[in-house]
């Protein structure tokens, strides 16, 4: 391990220490001007730049579907956010990450962010297909954003007896609930689920909702969708690789945050 | 050990230490590159870096206010250990450090694991979902990081005592040559 090798004076080892000592100085200051960038950005949000917004690649098609989105179409943020109603952390993603991106000092409110909702109901639960099937009625008469609050809201409920028809009944009024119901009932056959297999699940033949679920689906699948909650995030017209699991809003403030200082 | 064999470990140390370095320095770069087509830059660096501060935040381990500070210092420590591995100062201590790295690495995602959480591992950028095969990766690395840093410390251990062997021998040959 000795070295008797001398460069200008300077033995091998006292060069290679020295060059241990440049890298580790550059590789701080590499990682410290990363992350001080990252704090004045809050301060810079509200400035958000005019960019053209981009709308995800399905939208052409959703805008024959029922209307599953919160916020303003426009705004620089799209949030596509694939889930299951009976998946557990689905509920935690929606209460401790989606409530306060859609309450009042939310970025959905402030529009920064437009918030896409994909249901990707899962084989292993019993009742969150015919979850998706009330929600997609909603959505065909303009209530989606009550019924979905009200399906998070009561998961551990309807999830132990299946019951969800009181929730939604509660979500809206009478006369919109009989609506909603006459959308379904045609709806008899199994509703459709995501497959392990990947291949694309039947609809039933005179269920008017189960192709958008389908459609759903199949948008999981390119993403592709390896657990719920999965998002993918949209910013001047680019598209950011897709994350799955709980993420909690301060730390999913600070990426829009960063995207929105650029 | 004959001099065969410590040609050997000397190949396979040499070996395992420039696979740690590629491991560590490939791991930086891909949490830092700039995501979807942007271009290199202050900027871009520190968007990937709140990006991979959501993958750490996913594992659920860390309270929120230090979710950040990790995310923003490890992938800068990753390529300081990967450059320092790379240069062979110190072997045994660069080798202990990323021991203990990949350590705990491997810890968090077994406990991630055993939970049950379906999340991305985050390891080598966005993308790769937490499973058995990463598991079976990292648990790779951690064999080859602990082989590398008991091999660093044999060898070193070895080549101060042959150096001291020869600075004793020529202490007391030099007054015998005076005589």
């Amino acid at each position: 391990m000795s070295s008797s090798k001398t460069f200008g004076g300077v033995s091998a080892s006292g060069w290679r220490i020295g060059s241990l000592l440049v890298i580790l100085g550059a590789v701080a200051l590499t990682g410290s001007s990363a992350f001080a960038q990252t704090t004045p950005v809050a301060s810079t949000t509200g400035k958000s730049k005019s960019t053209k917004p981009h709308t995800p690649a399905s939208d052409s098609a959703a805008s024959a579907t029922p209307v599953k989105t919160f916020g303003n179409k426009n705004a620089p943020i799209t949030m596509e956010v694939f889930s299951d109603y009976q998946c557990p952390s689905c509920g935690n993603f929606y209460e401790q990450t989606l409530k306060p991106l859609l309450g009042p000092d939310g970025y959905v409110a402030s529009g920064k962010v437009y918030l896409v909702h994909r249901d990707f109901p899962l084989e292993m639960h019993p009742y969150s297909a015919i979850a998706a099937r009330w929600a997609n009625a909603a959505a065909k008469i303009g209530k989606f954003q009550d019924v979905d609050a009200a399906l998070w809201d009561n998961q551990s409920s309807w999830s132990a007896d299946g019951n969800i028809e009181k929730f939604v009944a509660a979500a809206m009024s009478p006369a919109d609930f009989k609506r909603v119901q006459a959308l379904l009932k045609p709806c008899t056959g199994t509703a459709p689920k995501s497959k392990a297999d990947r291949s694309v699940p039947a609809a039933d033949p005179g269920c008017t909702v189960d192709p958008f679920i389908v459609q759903d689906i199949g948008l999981g699948y390119s993403v592709p969708v390896q657990a719920t909650p999965t998002f993918v995030i949209y910013y001047k017209g680019q598209k950011y690789p897709a994350s799955s699991g709980m993420v909690s809003y301060p730390i999913l403030k600070q990426f829009f945050d960063s995207l929105l200082s650029q | 050990m004959s001099g065969a064999r410590e040609s050997l470990g000397r190949i396979f140390l040499i070996l395992g230490r420039l696979t740690l370095a590629g491991i560590f320095i490939f791991a930086a770069y891909a949490k830092m590159k700039p995501q979807a087509a942007m271009a290199w830059s202050g900027g871009s660096v520190k968007t990937s870096l709140s990006m991979f501060a959501m993958q750490v935040d996913s594992y659920q381990l860390l309270p929120p206010q230090l979710v950040s500070p990790a995310a923003h210092f490890l992938p800068p420590f990753e390529l300081f250990l990967g450059l320092w591995l790379l240069s062979g100062v110190l072997l045994p201590y660069s080798a202990l450090v990323t021991t203990l790295l990949i350590g705990i690495f491997f810890a968090t995602q077994v406990r991630t694991y055993r939970m049950g959480l379906e999340i991305n591992c985050g390891c080598f950028g966005p993308g790769e979902r937490l499973g058995p095969k990463t598991l079976l990766h990292d648990g790779s690395f951690l064999f080859l990081a602990l082989a590398v840093t008991v091999g660093a410390f044999i060898l070193n251990r070895r080549a101060r005592r042959k150096s001291a062997d020869s600075t004793s021998n020529s202490t007391v040959s030099a007054p015998q040559h005076a005589e």
